[in-house]
């Protein structure tokens, strides 16, 4: 035997943890996906519970679908394929486990904070910094597992799956760190450090990074690695995976501002982002070619095995939500989609057929190996491939129906030049046989979990009483290696043509990382520098002023309810939007916005001008009934807000932070509680005026009707600031 | 001067086509380096690196030799 080879086993009994995680917590994500897709189509489905309603549950399902469900299915793959790959066992097992429980936690975490209303407000990005710094730390200990894992490998090179692993764990630490930057206010509260136009800019850098390099490289990852397996033949073409691999890392970075075209960013950014969403097209569908490819001369196969059945549709999925992405990054397309269903169809084409069906595939794959076993129902499993498919289908026909009536509806005009639907709900109303059809779809996709999951129990229950745990031989790697001559063109073009420079990278993982990490910060410093720097992006306006105490915890009960969710906050420059809402949204209206609150969706209409539009009285009325007020209304009560009573002590901390953040607070900083108390005694006698309940002047609602009728009021009525209690 | 103040006075407006320019210009080098016909056998061996869970690509064992 060669004195130099060295015994291990892999270590599959943290495979099998994330394995049964990605199962759990997808049924619970997409559970709760179902539930609030139940409650547009009709709002009697949150109960009139608080922690079930809409705005709270939302952020909890996608936080639970991607990082919960995506994240653990990630790390199933990556803790089987990096260890074959690497040949070695991972680096230490106690960070396994601790990276995997810790995980958990932070999910639990997610899974309590978010429906009680703790929220940062930021998309993907909600939960608040006592759970951030665990997602830090356990990032951290999954990174040093990985790492430590590669440094002792005995595989000299480093294979494609690895790269875009390293790609996802060094990109998605500089994301989640500065993204989430913030002063807390309280155990369970804080302030981004970056306000409005800012604020947007970096949301969006990571938001849309966060879907590049959490659900995107980490499952292109999987893709290079299970694909060949699956199929039993190699990738497509190598040389393809490193064209893709560098373009997607260079290119991704940039296209953030897309999600922002026609709102306050500076017009600069949004062309730049624009520009290079577009260029993504290219590498996502060199991508996308080199997966199907892999099964030439094999799709035969296809027919009769579902794990491939899975894996096709999920990257030609990949193939169609990367071609709509582009589209809809060309601004006069994006003014069309934005704030509709078609972007929730768009993400849905991507997550449940990209990330859910590859994960599928792989954990079909994965089940029998890691189990030992044979699994349970091969045609329990083609019929989940069916239901998945043909749910994903009726979901996202059905939105995307949703996404273009809509959008149409808001920009058309009748005969006399006057919108041809000025009241908002006739919009939604004319949506409702579609989110019943939405509804339906996502009870196919929901049922065939369902049946994925007994079909893995019973597989698991016919597992042998011990595993087997193979030894595996394998030699060290030397310290004294040096590149082989014919490996090393002589002459820097000769290196060059010979892709030689990316064959020396592939071994020297440091250097690899290195290279990822300039390209990921380099692109990111281009486009933060001057949007921080650059004094004309955020003209200043005179007549706005920080929001008074009491509005601002009026705009803290808003971020608790997660209006945000339905509302958006930014009129763009489209006539059809000013005709609709007023004057358009200026950059200098949000420099006191900590955080921004501009919104993504138009569930219902925009409350950047809302101030002054109704009197006191017909907010306590929507908020307590929206119903009463509007009876085609789809937005749930919130008969808490009127019984709820506000914190005002509580107020000094929030105004503090602010201070501190450089809002210029005056005689607030030492009088916040009472001059809140001021302007709330002075919005309760107006509502009584009007005829309203008399015992408001206490309770949540008022500083919310305080915060809503402030909404726009700066900029319309120049010097106006607000009526009672202002700094 | 502040860095800001130069930043300002820099004009981005031909930014976004510049970048174009420069990242489709990387693109065709790094096209042209990967798809020059070479090295044929090593990218073959290098994609066959997930089918074996036991035996490295580099070195192969049978070259006894881990260095």
């Amino acid at each position: 035997m060669n004195p130099q080879l060295e015994s291990f086993r892999y270590d599959d009994a943290i495979v099998r943890k994330f394995l049964w995680a990605t199962f759990v917590w997808g049924l619970i994500g997409m559970t709760v996906g179902l539930l609030i897709a139940l409650q547009l189509a009709n709002p009697a489905f949150n109960f009139g519970i608080p922690w079930l309603s809409f705005g709270r549950l939302r952020p909890l399902h996608t936080n639970a679908v991607i990082f919960a469900f995506a994240g653990n299915a990630f790390f199933t793959g990556a803790y089987y394929s990096s260890q074959r790959l690497l040949k070695a066992r991972m680096f230490s097992d106690v960070l396994s486990k601790l990276h995997f429980y810790g995980w958990q936690l932070i999910i639990v975490c997610a899974a309590v904070t978010l429906p009680l209303g703790f929220t940062q407000a930021k998309e993907y990005a909600e939960l608040e910094w006592p759970i951030d710094i665990l997602i830090a730390v356990v990032w951290i200990i999954f990174a040093v597992n990985f790492f430590g894992t590669i440094a002792k490998r005995r595989e000299r090179h480093l294979y494609v799956a690895l790269w875009f692993y390293i790609a996802s764990i060094v990109t998605v630490a500089i994301l989640h760190i500065f993204n989430n930057l913030s002063i807390p206010a309280g155990p369970l509260k804080s302030y981004s450090i970056y306000a409005g136009v800012q604020d947007a800019f970096m949301q969006w850098w990571y938001g849309h990074n966060a879907v590049a390099f959490f659900l995107t490289t980490p499952f292109l990852g999987l893709m290079y690695y299970f694909l060949p397996k699956a199929a039993d033949r190699p990738v497509f073409s190598y040389r393809l995976s490193i064209l893709h691999f560098w373009t997607i890392v260079f290119l991704y970075i940039w296209a953030g501002p897309h999600h922002l075209h026609y709102t306050a960013l500076p017009e600069w950014a949004s062309t730049l982002g624009m520009i290079f969403s577009v260029m993504l097209w290219m590498p996502s569908w060199g991508g996308m070619i080199n997966g199907l490819l892999t099964l030439r001369g094999a799709w035969r196969k296809v027919v009769e095995d579902p794990v491939l059945k899975f894996f096709v549709v999920a990257v030609t999925a990949y193939g169609m939500s990367t071609f709509e992405g582009p589209m809809l990054s060309v601004k006069s397309v994006n003014a069309l989609a934005h704030y509709t269903d078609w972007i929730i169809a768009h993400v849905h084409t991507g997550a449940l057929g990209w990330n859910g069906l590859l994960t599928f595939g792989m954990i079909y794959w994965l089940a029998p190996r890691l189990f030992q076993t044979k699994l349970h129902s091969q045609k329990m499993a083609e019929v989940h491939f069916w239901l998945a498919t043909f749910g994903i289908i009726l979901y996202v026909t059905a939105i995307y129906s949703a996404g273009l009536t809509q959008g149409l509806m808001w920009r058309a005009y009748d005969a006399t030049g006057r919108l041809e639907y000025p009241a908002f709900i006739e919009t939604v109303v004319r949506l409702m046989p579609m989110y019943w059809l939405r509804a339906l779809g996502g009870s196919l996709y929901l049922s065939g979990m369902v049946l994925f999951g007994y079909n893995l129990v019973r597989t698991w229950k016919t597992r042998p009483a011990t595993y087997d745990e193979p030894v595996i031989q394998a030699a060290a790697l030397g310290k004294d290696y040096r590149e082989a001559a014919t490996a090393k063109p002589a002459g820097a073009l000769a290196r060059f043509t010979q892709a030689a420079w990316h064959r020396t990278w592939e071994r020297l993982p440091v250097t690899f990382t290195v290279m990822v990490a300039v390209a990921v910060i380099v692109a990111s410093l281009f486009e933060i520098l001057p949007t921080f720097l650059i004094r004309s992006n955020v003209p200043t306006i005179a007549s706005v002023k920080p929001y008074t105490p009491l509005e601002l915890a009026g705009r803290d009960v808003y971020i608790r309810e997660g209006c945000f969710n339905c509302h958006s906050q930014m009129i763009r420059p489209l006539r059809y939007e000013t005709d609709r809402y007023g004057e358009y949204s200026k950059p200098g209206e949000f420099v006191y916005d900590h955080p921004f609150l501009w919104g993504s969706r138009r569930i219902g209409p925009d409350l950047a001008r809302e101030g002054g539009k109704y009197p006191d009285l017909w907010h306590v009325r929507h908020m307590r009934q929206p119903r009463d007020i509007s009876p085609q209304s789809i937005m749930p009560a919130y008969p808490w807000m009127l019984t709820n009573t506000l914190d005002f002590n509580g107020i000094q901390r929030k105004v503090d932070v602010m201070a501190m953040l450089g809002v210029p607070y005056g005689d607030a900083l030492n009088n916040a509680p009472a001059m809140a108390r001021a302007q709330a005694d002075s919005i309760s006698a107006a509502i009584v005026a009007s005829g309203g309940p008399g015992d408001l002047a206490d309770k949540e609602i008022v500083a919310l009707v305080a915060y809503l009728q402030r909404l726009g009021r700066d900029v319309s009525a120049p010097g106006a600031v607000s009526s009672a209690g202002g700094p | 001067m502040r860095l800001s103040e130069i930043m300002s006075h820099a004009g981005l407006s031909g930014y976004a086509e510049v970048a174009l320019v420069l990242f489709l210009i990387a693109f065709l080098l790094i096209a042209v380096s990967v798809f020059a016909p070479s090295r044929k056998r090593e990218f073959d061996a290098a994609s066959r690196m997930p089918l074996d869970d036991v035996h490295p690509q580099f070195p192969r064992p049978t070259s006894g030799d881990a260095s």
